[in-house]
């Protein structure tokens, strides 16, 4: 028996009968009010969702991990339909300034379904095929529902229409502040990793130097660079500073896992290299490089999903990217002009951490 | 001698400045959004060439940014003149006219930065409470305070730690008007958003009925809200102008006479209802101010 995913099926039921599906406010600023699944959505994706419920609850005694996950996956687009369709039914009786939101109850019950997929695809095994199908599923499910306008009713879409061209724009400029600087951060922090390595009087010196970066708040550090690079007439706003703070907070997982990689070789693989008659680059180049890359991607993936997230921040110098949405909401008190910001970033991260584990596979 | 090098530096930067577009910035928040968006829709409309960084950040990176050169002209308040100069304690900001003149002159001798026509309009500190509470008139005044709190009626304002200390916040209403709020009819909060406050009184959490907020607000009538007015000016005046290099202005002598009637037609109302639209509405800021211009034909 699978009791994860009897749990989350469980959970998902719970809270689509004692959490507000979607929450109906009179307009953009005032809190709304809870609607539940059925009064939302209606009999049929009611009834739809509580079908998938049970089929996900009897799937943990008997079936395949991989009919797990399809359920799974199944209810999530489910959940989202669901959404779609109850918002539009809600938005249409109302006046024009209301605003339906998703609610507590959607996120539990599409958390637990996501959840079930993943915990289905991992019980499946077999590389990276299950995580990839079930990921292509659901963005597919989800863009074919976006595309022909199921979402429009929803505030969080609203909010995404009235900025439709300056979304594209700082998705763009997000993707650009978290390469411009894990790029750098490569170039610089893997061979501070190496030299640490390498010497360990060194790294008792680059190491706390890291450290100390890293305990700097983010719009501290921020404008912290202002004044001196204005004064070398890069500019204190706007990319410059951004991606020279984003690459400093970098450095340190990147130097790190080097370091680490390079420290969990063997010494009795070196000195065979090193007793083949290599020369002390041979070696580094043909043997500890190539041996520490998987703990690299590791630690490149945690450096990715951190420059993601900080590079919110940079959207308080003028250095665009998601954060402008996330900062505009919280000033106007819009939680769905927040989520336009923090959503896409949280896929951003999701994407990362899945291409980088699809690498990792590769080197492996 | 020195003003003529000045002179000279000036002109020869204003041919330089000719050239490249003219960047135009803005706070990041919702009035901020508008009045960036309206100056770069009027400088576009002269045929300037226009870069837009609306929206750019919070005051002190904005004033930063203009002072190095970064950017060009941004809409600002005339009663931060007080915090950019430290003359804090100096009453001449409560006065909109003098405030004016006096953060006008100090910019343009030290900083060689102009402000143009300001808005007659103050987007100064008030207090506004719910419209439902009984015992004040239909157009409440802060005068209409000490009176309801010495009758011993429910009061709770919810307000950033700021106001509440800043000597030129609630202390100065306290003083002027005569009452004192206990630590029991306070709500602070330690972040300086509107929105939180405005929110709390509309939703009466934890028994707030009354928030800081700003005048030019437009949440206020969407959310039930009534602001105390201040006729006995306890407030720094704060109008928004915008404030240009003046190399740039020199350049483009056009700029003063597209922005001069658009913000001297920008009375509190007006405001009121445009930073509505974006907030409340959640209209896009860009096609507020755009509409805005054209339906009082200051855009072609």
């Amino acid at each position: 028996m699978n009791r994860v995913a009897l749990s989350l099926a469980g959970a998902g039921a719970v809270a689509c009968l004692g959490l507000g599906f979607l929450s109906l406010a009179p307009n953009r600023l005032l809190s709304g009010r809870a609607v539940a699944l059925w009064d939302a959505a209606g009999p049929a994706p009611t009834a739809a969702i509580v079908v998938l419920l049970a089929l996900l609850a009897a799937s943990a005694f008997a079936a395949p991990s991989r009919v797990q996950a399809g359920l799974a996956t199944a209810l999530l687009l489910a959940a989202f339909a669901a959404a779609g369709a109850g918002a539009r039914d809600l938005a249409g009786g109302a006046s024009g300034l209301a605003r339906v939101a998703l609610g507590a109850g959607f996120w539990v019950l599409a958390g637990a379904a996501a959840l079930a997929v993943v915990d289905g695809v991992q019980r499946a095994g077999g590389g990276l095929g299950a995580p990839l199908a079930a990921a292509a599923a659901v963005v597919a499910g989800l863009a074919a529902m976006a595309a022909a306008g199921w979402f429009d009713a929803l505030s969080l879409m609203r909010e995404y229409h009235t900025r439709e061209a300056a979304f594209a724009a700082a998705l763009g400029r997000h993707i650009v502040l978290v390469a411009g600087s894990v790029g750098p951060a490569l170039l610089i922090g893997v061979p501070l990793g190496l030299a640490a390595a390498r010497r360990p009087r060194l790294g008792g010196t680059i190491f706390p130097a890291l450290n100390l970066l890293q305990t700097i708040p983010s719009l501290a550090l921020f404008g912290l660079l202002i004044a001196p690079l204005t004064a070398l007439g890069l500019g204190g706003i706007g990319l410059a500073p951004a991606l020279i703070a984003l690459t400093l907070y970098a450095l340190l997982p990147v130097a790190r896992s080097t370091a680490a990689g390079i420290a969990a070789i063997d010494p009795a693989v070196t000195d065979a290299a090193r007793g083949m008659g290599m020369t002390a680059r041979q070696i580094l180049w043909r043997v500890e490089v190539p041996l520490a890359v998987p703990v690299l991607i590791a630690g490149l993936r945690i450096v990715t999903v951190q420059a993601i997230g900080l590079a919110v921040v940079a959207a308080l110098i003028g250095a665009g990217g998601l954060g402008s949405f996330v900062f505009e909401g919280l000033g106007q008190n819009a939680a769905d002009l927040v989520l336009l910001g923090a959503l896409p970033a949280i896929g951003l991260a999701l994407a990362a951490d899945l291409a980088l584990q699809g690498v990792a596979e590769l080197a492996r | 001698m020195r003003a003529l090098l000045a002179a000279v530096v000036v002109l020869w930067a204003g041919a330089a400045a000719a050239q490249a577009p003219v960047v135009v910035a803005s706070k990041i928040d919702t009035e901020g959004a508008l009045l960036g968006n309206m100056i770069a829709a009027a400088l576009e409309a002269k045929g300037l060439p226009v870069t837009a960084r609306i929206e750019l950040g919070p005051t002190n990176i904005v004033r930063a940014a203009l002072l190095a050169g970064q950017i060009d002209i941004y809409p600002e308040y005339t009663g931060n003149g007080a915090l950019f100069f430290h003359q804090e304690g100096d009453p001449v900001w409560k006065d909109a006219k003098a405030g004016y003149a006096r953060v006008k002159a100090l910019d343009a001798e030290r900083n060689h930065l102009a402000w143009l026509t300001p808005a007659p309009a103050n987007n100064t500190w008030v207090i506004a409470i719910r419209r439902d509470l009984a015992g004040f008139p239909p157009h409440p005044c802060l005068d209409d305070l000490a009176p309801y709190l010495a009758a011993g009626k429910p009061f709770k304002l919810a307000a950033s730690a700021e106001f509440v200390e800043s000597p030129a916040a609630l202390p100065a209403f306290e003083a002027t008007y005569g009452f004192h709020l206990k630590a029991g009819q306070l709500l602070t909060l330690s972040g300086g958003n509107t929105a939180a406050t405005l929110r709390a009184a509309a939703e009466g959490t934890s028994g707030v009925n009354a928030a800081m907020a700003y005048g030019t607000d437009g949440e206020l009538a969407a959310l039930g809200l009534v602001a105390l007015c201040d006729d006995k000016g306890a407030q720094v005046v704060y109008a928004p102008a915008p404030v240009v290099r003046e190399p740039v202005l020199a350049a483009h002598r056009e700029i003063a006479g597209a922005l001069d009637p658009i913000f001297a037609g920008l009375a509190l109302e007006t405001l009121q209802r445009l930073n509505a639209r974006i907030a409340v509405n959640g209209e896009d800021p860009g096609a507020v101010a755009r509409g805005y211009l054209k339906s009082q034909h200051l855009l072609p």
